[in-house]
């Protein structure tokens, strides 16, 4: 069940958006990345930026993805071609809150922390920030049109790899 | 001497001169020490600024040369300044903003209060307060202004040096590196698109040689190989500056001709990779000429990326001998249409903490800081092609690292 922060929402529909999230979470936090695109519509927005830009309106994101398909290359290219030494990034999101419903757009909000292990290395936190979700009905499933993860820190511990 | 390291005179460079790399160059903290002093503190013009970042009197903008901290404002006469960002009364930091807008810097903790050029006008309380406390009679103001650096700029790129060169931006560059920073600067107003910056547990080093090493780069960044950005079977040059080797450029030309067999058997290469959607590629030819990659490289802070449509300045910024920031401004033209700017933004995916190809660079300096910090008594071995410093026309070479090292050596005195 999802909270409402001051907009009225049925029970049913915040079980809905649970299921969303909890199903998008449960695949990135089994590394089912494969998976990930499911959650998004054809025409989705799906970005990193660091918060200095977000806040500026400076576009250039870390990551830009602007259809399910880019984000299906992402994986490929995690899965195939990138380089990178072996790490765990364990994601630990907090609860989502739903901030708006308009014409059959839910706008919601979810805050995200990261750690980072490295083969052989300890535990450390590598990013935290802010998801801002837009969320619509795609034909009876509801589906992320928009995410955009804002990260606290402009300094990204050597390379982020992995979606949030 | 810093951490029971050994002095910098009793390093010996290993035989076989600038084709080998004794690996404490990258560990030693007494050699970093001396980079700072000679490289970064020396007389090198320093990338530091774009001049579209602080276009109207002002504006400010922080940036870091070497480990100091530096404020690049324009002055009520549009010039510009570069500070040290350090009040001159118990040296706070007296600038925390990354941008912004000012009539005069003031200190947070007393107030002292400086003009746009650096000068100081004001001290509360300088002649004390009723007849008590103030300043001795002989504090003068104008000794105690903020650390000014010499500045340059060329057609909307601002540097500067703590210890002014004798020679200008342009003979420093060399006639062939200034036709190139030209090619990419020709006086076009800039619009800056965003930054990203990154912590690299690495010596600053290895991301300079990262980016003179083209024959890495048509092996390890598979996601280029696959989609035809990059191959070591295009027409191709690696070119350094012709007086001390320090800057360089690599040169590529991509063609749509299929790969060579020598280049489609590479263990690397994915034939069977499609990307679902391909806008992520989709480069449209903007400079005069044959080149569509341009990564040029300018001692001793500076890398000028130019791939396809995606440019921007990645700066380094040392922290000690096994870390360093790379800070991106990523960039366009101000008069960009809007589907070249959204083109540019898409091929920006490539690059940066998150690029599908910088993240392999990233992780390789990780992976080679690993390895020298094992064993500090080896060497680096960059013969490819040679073991001088000239420019060659094609990628399987490492003439441009040679001719990094043997200016490096030169003013290091190694």
């Amino acid at each position: 069940m999802i909270g409402a922060a001051g907009v009225s929402a049925s029970p049913e529909l915040r079980a809905r958006l649970a299921d969303l999230y909890a199903g998008y979470d449960a695949a990135l936090d089994e590394g089912e990345y494969e998976r990930w695109p499911e959650f998004f519509t054809d025409a989705c927005i799906y970005k990193i930026t660091p918060r200095e830009n977000y806040e500026a309106g400076l576009p250039a994101a870390m990551i830009a993805c602007e259809s399910r398909g880019m984000l299906a290359d992402r994986v490929a290219a995690i899965r195939e071609t990138t380089l990178y030494a072996p790490r765990i990034i364990r994601r630990v999101m907090g609860a989502p809150s739903l901030l708006t419903i308009e014409g059959g757009q839910m706008r919601l909000a979810q805050s995200f922390a990261l750690f980072e292990t490295m083969l052989n290395e300890t535990s450390t936190v590598f990013l935290c920030g802010r998801c801002y979700d837009r969320v619509v009905d795609d034909g009876g499933t509801l589906r992320f049109a928009e995410r955009i993860c804002v990260t606290d820190a402009t300094n990204i511990p050597l390379s982020l790899i992995f979606p949030i | 001497m810093a951490d029971g390291g050994t002095a910098p005179a009793a390093r010996r460079w290993p035989e076989g001169g600038i084709g080998r790399i004794p690996n404490w160059v990258y560990t030693d903290p007494d050699i970093f020490a001396r980079e700072l002093d000679r490289i970064f503190e020396g007389p090198s013009w320093l990338y530091t600024c774009l001049e579209a970042e602080i276009p109207n009197p002002g504006d400010f903008k922080r940036s870091r040369l070497g480990t100091r901290e530096v404020v690049a404002v324009r002055g009520e006469d549009g010039r510009i300044g570069v500070l040290v960002n350090r009040c001159a009364h118990r040296s706070m930091q007296m600038c925390s903003a990354n941008r912004g807008h000012v009539k005069e810097f003031m200190c947070p903790y007393h107030q002292w209060t400086y003009s746009l050029d650096g000068k100081l006008i004001g001290v509360p309380f300088r002649r004390g307060l009723k007849g008590q406390g103030g300043m001795p009679a002989d504090f003068r103001l104008e000794d105690r202004g903020l650390e000014s650096l010499a500045v340059t700029t060329r057609n909307g790129v601002v540097f500067a040096s703590f210890d002014a060169p004798n020679e200008t931006l342009e003979t420093y560059l060399g006639a062939k590196m200034l036709d190139y920073f030209d090619r990419v600067f020709s006086g076009r107003p800039l619009e800056v698109l965003g930054y990203w910056r990154q912590r690299i547990p690495s010596n600053w080093k290895l991301m300079m040689e990262n980016i003179k090493d083209p024959y890495h780069a048509g092996l390890l960044h598979v996601f280029l190989i696959t989609f035809g950005l990059f191959r070591l079977d295009q027409k191709a040059s690696t070119e350094i500056d012709d007086e001390t080797g320090r800057h360089g450029v690599l040169v590529s030309r991509r063609d749509d001709t299929m790969p060579t067999d020598a280049v489609a058997e590479l263990p690397q290469f994915r034939d069977k990779l499609k990307l679902e959607d391909p806008r992520l590629i989709q480069p449209v030819r903007e400079f005069p000429g044959e080149p569509t990659v341009v990564m040029q490289t300018i001692w001793p802070n500076l890398i000028v990326q130019q791939q396809s449509n995606a440019m921007a300045m990645r700066q380094i910024v040392p922290r000690d001998a096994g870390n360093f920031d790379l800070v991106w401004t990523v960039f366009g033209y101000a008069d960009d249409p809007p589907d070249m700017r959204e083109r540019r933004l898409r091929q920006a995916n490539l690059f940066g903490p998150a690029g599908l190809v910088s993240v392999d660079d990233s992780e390789a300096m990780l992976l080679s800081q690993s390895g020298i910090a094992a064993g500090e008594d080896g060497d680096c071995i960059v013969e490819m092609d040679g073991r001088d410093a000239k420019d060659s026309q094609h990628m399987i070479t490492e003439c441009g690292i040679r001719g990094f090292y043997q200016h490096y050596r030169t003013v290091m005195g190694l």
